[in-house]
C-alpha cells in the first residue's frame, strides 16, 4: 500500500489514546457521585497511563513492524482517599454520619478534559498540515 | 550530437508506452474487476500504472469500508475513518496528475510538425 501521508500512523493512535482518555475522564464525570462501585466502596478517579509503543517493539511484540507512538497502557484507580461529608439521612452515611464520595474534583476533571480536548485538535492539526503538504507536492511543476 | 537527434527515439518508445496503456483496448473495466499486475510484465510502464490504479482502487474500497463500518455501528473511531478517507482522496489525486502528465507528453507529441 502507498503510504501517501507519511507520520499518520503515530498521529492516528494518538488520536486513539486521546479519545480513551476524554472517554474515562467523561467516565470520571458521569460517577462524581457515585457512593457506591461496583466493589460496594465509593467510586475511586480513573486515571489513564500512556506508553510509548518503544517498549513493545524491544520485547519483540506485534508492534514492532509499524511503530505507534503511544498506546493506553493501562486505565489505574487513583489511590486518594475519598472525600467525607456529613449527610446523617444519606442511606450510605456511616455511625458518624459521614457519607464517602468519590475522590473526584470536578475542576480537575474540566481541567484534563480541556487538556485532552486540546491535545486531540494538536494531532488533527497535524494531520491537516500532512495532507496540505501532500497535495503541495503533487502541485510540482504544474503551471 | 544535437539535442533533437534523440527525439525520434523518444518518442517512438513514448508512443509504444501509451500504446500499451490499460482500458485503451476498447471497453473500460469496472474498479473493482482491475486486473493485478502480473510478476511477468513487472518492468514494462503499463504494468506499474495498473498496479497504481488498483492500488488506489484499493484505497478507495477499504475507505468506504471503514466509513461504512461506522455508519453500522461497528467500534471504529470516527478519525480512522477520516483519516482513510483523505489517503484515498490523497491517492487518487496522485493518480490523476501522473494522468495530466502523460496526456501532457502525449499531446506535446501530437502537435509536433513533421
Amino acid at each position: 500500500m502507498i503510504q501517501i501521508l507519511t507520520g499518520i500512523q503515530n498521529t492516528s493512535a494518538a488520536l486513539d489514546a486521546e479519545q480513551t482518555r476524554l472517554e474515562v475522564i467523561s467516565q470520571n464525570i458521569a460517577n462524581a457521585h457515585t457512593t457506591h462501585d461496583v466493589d460496594g466502596k465509593p467510586y475511586q478517579r480513573r486515571v489513564v497511563v500512556f506508553e510509548t509503543a518503544l517498549q513493545n517493539a524491544l520485547a519483540g511484540g506485534p508492534a514492532s513492524g509499524n511503530l505507534p507512538a503511544i498506546q493506553v497502557a493501562k486505565i489505574e484507580r487513583d489511590t486518594r482517599p475519598p472525600m467525607e461529608e456529613y449527610d446523617p439521612g444519606n442511606p450510605e452515611a456511616d455511625a458518624r454520619g459521614m457519607v464517602s464520595s468519590p475522590n473526584i474534583n470536578i475542576h480537575e476533571e474540566m481541567a484534563d478534559l480541556i487538556s485532552a480536548s486540546r491535545t486531540y485538535e494538536a494531532n488533527l492539526a497535524v494531520v491537516k498540515n500532512a495532507r496540505s503538504m501532500a497535495l503541495q507536492t503533487l502541485s510540482i511543476g504544474r503551471h | 550530437m544535437s539535442p533533437l537527434s534523440s527525439i525520434p527515439a523518444y518518442s517512438a518508445n513514448l508512443l509504444s508506452q501509451i500504446d500499451r496503456l490499460p482500458g485503451k483496448s476498447g471497453d473500460v473495466a469496472q474498479p473493482s474487476a482491475l486486473p493485478a499486475a502480473t510478476p511477468a510484465d513487472s518492468s514494462s510502464f503499463s504494468s506499474l500504472l495498473g498496479k497504481m490504479v488498483s492500488e488506489v482502487n484499493a484505497q478507495q474500497q477499504s475507505s468506504a469500508q471503514s466509513v461504512n463500518a461506522l455508519q453500522s455501528g461497528a467500534n471504529v473511531p470516527l478519525h480512522q475513518a477520516v483519516i482513510s478517507m483523505e489517503e484515498a482522496s490523497v491517492s487518487f489525486q496522485l493518480m490523476v496528475e501522473v494522468r495530466n502528465r502523460l496526456l501532457e507528453s502525449y499531446q506535446e507529441i501530437m502537435r509536433m510538425t513533421m
